[in-house]
């Protein structure tokens, strides 16, 4: 059996237990991390050295980075549906926006949410927060231009490339921020929204 | 015929210049960004929204982020050698080249920067030592899985060595106090000794 280590509350956890009820792998969850800690004991570094979560055990392969994860099972168990494309051009084209994710969308978030859902409002930066916004959009800005063009990040069809940013769509949809006009990022995630695995592990777990 | 745009200085272009040498691949290249501009036009902007570096375009593909560009080009052009074929050994080498995304590259910046990119009056000597204490952390898990592999996704080089290539170049090359990493220094000189690395890569600190 599979499985996932690592607290619900983690966005990138979100991303592979949402993946695997999208597929219906069947996997077991043991939360790790934040107030659960455990990711700083010696079983757990053993494992994934950065302490970080999530870390999949897949009957002893181990594997962690969550997009790495996203991948991995999305090519052992979405053979055949849209979720791994067929074309490699397809993937290579879907897996960009889990890159873009790590490297753009993430980042940008980070000060945003931390700022706002996990630090104390008299502990809060609002200058910090304030620019952290303006990035979060920009990053916004970037997913509505693809959308414009295209139904969903990996294509014609949602696939695994949708999957790392849709965890921070929620969040710039959610949090008690400014937001700028963004109606195909908009229509994408309310899309995502109704898909009955991404209601559960990301819009019902909420802002944490 | 392949066009890859951007200047060879970024860290994140010669990861793909890199690639496309290893495996003997013809291209053109385009000048974009730092001193030389370009990145900002409407033009490079619809085929790029971010106006980063590197952006590929092959045929009707137009592909950016480098480790994507990275990942692609092995899997076209060098299955099984760059891109291993087994599901699990390549999930691996992905694993590595997302941890130097999301993990290595963020820790160098506060290092880098400050040390190449800023006049020496306005470096903050004690935010730079923290910051590399911060990055050493890292390169010690890189060390530690090159004490029990020869290259960072097995026992060959693969595209799981590109991405971390050139930010290796600037641990060693930095003028930084670096912690004793011995594994890391036999792959790095490992490394050093491909020709296309020594053309991409090494090639001063700007």
């Amino acid at each position: 059996m599979l499985k996932i280590l690592g607290r619900l509350t983690s966005s990138n956890v979100q991303k592979v237990v949402w993946l695997c009820e999208e597929l219906n792998v069947p996997f077991e969850r043991s939360d790790v991390g934040g107030p659960f800690g455990g990711n700083d004991q010696p079983d757990y570094l053993a494992l994934n050295p950065n302490g970080r979560v999530p870390t999949l055990d897949d009957d002893g392969f181990i594997l962690w980075e969550s997009n790495a994860c996203v991948r991995y099972i999305a090519e052992k168990h979405g053979q055949g549906s849209p979720i791994w494309p067929d074309d490699i051009q397809d993937r290579a084209s879907a897996g960009r926006w889990m890159d873009w994710t790590a490297t753009t969308l993430a980042p940008a978030h980070g000060p945003v949410f931390v700022g706002l859902i996990r630090t104390p409002a008299d502990k809060r930066n609002p200058a910090a927060i304030a620019k952290g916004r303006d990035d979060y959009s920009k990053a916004m800005g970037v997913l509505d231009w693809w959308l414009a063009d295209h139904q969903w990040l990996s294509g014609d069809a949602f696939g695994f490339g949708d999957i790392p940013a849709a965890p921070f769509a929620f969040r710039w949809f959610n949090l008690p921020i400014e937001r700028e006009d963004y109606p195909h990022a908009k229509r994408w995630y309310d899309a995502i929204c109704d898909r009955p695995a991404f209601k559960k592990n990301v819009v019902d777990i909420g802002l944490a | 015929m392949l066009t890859i745009k951007g200047r060879p200085t970024s860290s994140n272009v010669m990861k793909v210049l890199w690639t496309l040498d290893e495996i003997g691949l013809p291209y053109e290249r385009e000048d974009i960004g730092g001193a030389f501009g370009g990145n900002d036009t409407a033009e490079y902007r619809a085929l790029n929204p971010s106006g980063l570096i590197p952006t590929a375009i092959d045929g009707d593909l137009v592909l950016w982020e480098s480790n994507t560009i990275v990942r692609w080009l092995a899997a076209v052009h060098s299955p099984d050698d760059l891109c291993p074929v087994d599901p699990g050994m390549r999930a691996r080498c992905e694993m590595w080249m997302d941890w130097q995304l999301s993990v290595l590259n963020p820790l160098m910046v506060p290092v880098f920067h400050p040390l190449v990119r800023r006049p020496e009056a306005e470096r903050d000597p004690a935010a730079i030592a923290a910051a590399v204490e911060k990055w050493s952390d890292a390169w010690r898990i890189l060390d530690d899985r090159l004490s029990r592999n020869a290259y960072i996704g097995g026992g060959a080089f693969t595209m799981a060595d590109i991405p971390v290539g050139p930010l290796a170049y600037r641990w060693f090359e930095l003028p930084i106090e670096r912690a004793e990493l011995p594994n890391l220094r036999r792959w790095y000189d490992a490394i050093c000794d491909r020709p296309a690395y020594k053309t991409h890569v090494m090639r001063g600190l700007s």
